[in-house]
């Protein structure tokens, strides 16, 4: 039975990676550029999920940890040559002036960056709870955000940085985002997951059952970070133009949208979630043009998409309170229910 | 031989004296129980002596194997560690969990294997996590629960739930176990049946048991020493038998005219 589940896993992941060899071919830039945003999502919704969902944490500083994980990336990659062009203002501190990293370690280390960041940030906001945590973690990402528009010589301050090299394709984002979900399942079916998931569910509880609280959240928080960095990194350099303003807290918000559709705490439904809001919004973008039904024309109306948006994730939310999954997750049991197979009596012991 | 000593523990909150100079001794093996009227302080005792409270005035020993371990300024997840678990009044279980995942989760804290190995499943972690399932299975099995461990533990019906978060203390290995109320809102026959329950998981585990319980009958039926208080003080403390008689608790109960 176990044997057939990691034998069916394997062949999903298989083809899948089929799959996008023949988007790789088939998709103009235009999609790809959509494609490869599905899967930084994905990385940035699951480790939201982490810290939000599984471990309860309300925090809102995703904006601040995706900065810090672009610029680190961003600086590391760039070329010195291109350095010396856009620090025109004032010139890049010289211990940063002549590196230029492979994207793979420049991606890893943007991540610990990051990390470090949340380590440092969640060391003393993790003892607040709840809207408190939340409006801390904000202030945090939006202090990270102001020091960026001032610090001119390491970061080129409100000017961003441009023609950072466009290394991620697909595979560097799709790559990340596998990589995310099997971390993501094999932590989550470990004993820390569990831990995590004690703590969403009532903290007294989970600290009289001698779980270390102050330990699990901060360790929760920084991979939660970790990732939001590398998703970060990925974004900035599939953009290749990156400037402290991009990150502000509507960034946030819209990968707790992704968060809060999917079902918080579902590592499934944030992967589903974060395809679909990807793809809903580019795909909404026809509201916004002159729509032209052969008797009648409809003026566009700019922003349109985001109304139409905002009514179907209302209508979501009302009729599934819990996320389109809930805390469900996938698994083949799935195909088997919807087949009526009878042959696989895989019942529990139930009463 | 003492395991657990509160030394003239008081908890103030502002101008409050929720509990004034508790002292308490608990030998081990013993059954001691707590009572005394609603608002008497009985639980912020418990919560000083499981560190959810720090004791404004006095300490909290906890006594093992010749070591004395002051435990008044420990987190509550240090103080289980040291072996003291307790259950909560109003039930506090994972409600979202299964069964099971209630009882894996409190063998958590003796877990050695780092959180990469545990994810990894590298092989020293998963030793650990089949000894984990095998115990908390066992654990179950006991406590006449396994037939419902993949059920979601808020489904459970109510004194179940009630076993349940006593089976998830007994997973911390715990040499002394509180009790908070743990006969709240069970009729009387479930009552009965949760005291035959206590007085044979002391046995089997070899525990010290410290309770607050309303029902007299309980009580009465299965400590074997008794401290009543009553508006943070303690108006009295001896045998089932002698309380029973002990004029104060009379009055503290029934009030005087």
């Amino acid at each position: 039975m176990k044997k057939e589940r990691i034998l069916l896993n394997i062949g999903a992941i298989l083809g899948f990676i089929i799959l996008l060899f023949i988007f790789n071919k088939t998709f103009d830039s235009y999609q790809m550029k959509i494609l490869n945003l599905c899967g930084i999502y994905i990385v940035l919704g699951l480790s939201m999920n982490l810290i939000n969902g599984f471990t309860g944490l309300f925090s809102l500083g995703h904006a601040g940890f995706m900065a810090v994980g672009a610029y680190t990336a961003g600086l590391l990659t760039m070329s010195p040559a291109m350095k010396e062009m856009n620090f025109f203002m004032k010139p890049i501190i010289p211990f940063l002036a002549k590196v230029e990293w492979p994207f793979l370690p420049a991606l890893l280390m943007a991540g610990v960056v990051t990390a470090f960041v949340g380590f440092l940030i969640g060391s003393p906001v993790l003892k607040l709870k709840d809207d408190y945590l939340a409006i801390a973690t904000l202030g945090f990402s939006e202090i990270i955000r102001v020091v960026f528009v001032n610090i001119q010589s390491v970061t080129n301050g409100a000017l961003g940085l441009k023609g950072l090299p466009t290394h991620t394709n697909i595979w560097w984002s799709w790559g990340t985002a596998m990589i995310t979900i099997v971390f993501m399942v094999f932590l989550m079916k470990s004993s820390y997951g569990r831990a995590f998931k004690a703590i969403r569910e009532d903290e007294i509880a989970a600290e009289a059952m001698g779980i270390s609280l102050f330990k699990h959240k901060v360790m929760s928080f920084t991979m939660g970070a970790f990732f939001a960095g590398v998703g970060g990194a990925l974004l900035g350099n599939l953009l290749g133009t990156i400037d402290p303003n991009m990150f502000r807290f509507v960034l946030t918000f819209n990968i707790l949208l992704i968060v809060v559709l999917g079902g918080i705490g579902s590592i499934t439904g944030t992967t589903i979630s974060a395809v679909i809001v990807t793809v809903a919004m580019e795909v909404l973008r026809v509201l916004d043009e002159t729509i032209n039904l052969g008797f009648v024309q409809i003026k566009g109306i700019p922003g349109m998409r985001m109304v139409i948006f905002s009514l179907l994730l209302m209508i979501v939310i009302l009729f599934y309170q819990q996320g389109l999954l809930g805390t469900n997750e996938f698994s083949w049991d799935w195909f088997s229910k919807i087949k009526g197979f009878k042959k696989t009596p895989k019942k529990e012991v139930k009463q | 031989m003492s395991i657990l000593r509160a030394d003239n523990i008081t908890m103030r909150f502002g101008g409050l004296v929720a509990v004034s100079k508790f002292d308490m001794t608990l030998n081990e093996g013993e059954i001691v129980g707590l009572i005394g009227p609603n608002g008497a302080g009985k639980t912020t005792a418990f919560n000083m002596i499981t560190g959810v409270y720090k004791p404004t005035e006095g300490s909290v020993f906890f006594q093992d194997d010749k070591r004395d371990i002051d435990i008044t300024q420990s987190r509550p997840d240090e103080i289980t560690k040291l072996g003291v678990a307790r259950t909560f009044q109003n039930i506090r279980l994972f409600k979202e969990l299964s069964v099971l995942d209630n009882v894996l989760i409190a063998n958590h804290l003796r877990l050695k294997s780092d959180v990469f190995s545990a994810m990894l499943t590298l092989p020293n972690y998963r030793k650990e996590e089949k000894a984990m399932y095998e115990k908390s299975i066992h654990l179950l099995e006991e406590v006449g629960l396994k037939e419902l461990m993949y059920e979601k533990s808020t489904s459970l019906p109510y004194g179940k739930q009630r076993r349940l978060e006593i089976a998830r203390a007994l997973a911390t290995n715990p040499k002394v176990l509180l009790l908070d109320e743990p006969a709240a809102g069970m009729n009387p026959k479930e009552s009965l049946e949760l005291m035959d329950f206590i007085a044979d998981i002391r046995e089997r585990f070899k525990l010290t048991i410290f309770m607050i319980e309303h029902h007299m009958q309980v009580v009465m039926g299965i400590c074997e020493r008794i401290f009543v208080l009553d508006h943070g003080i303690t108006i009295a403390q001896g045998t089932p038998s002698e309380i029973q008689n002990n004029e104060k608790v009379i009055e503290a109960y029934l009030g005087v005219d």
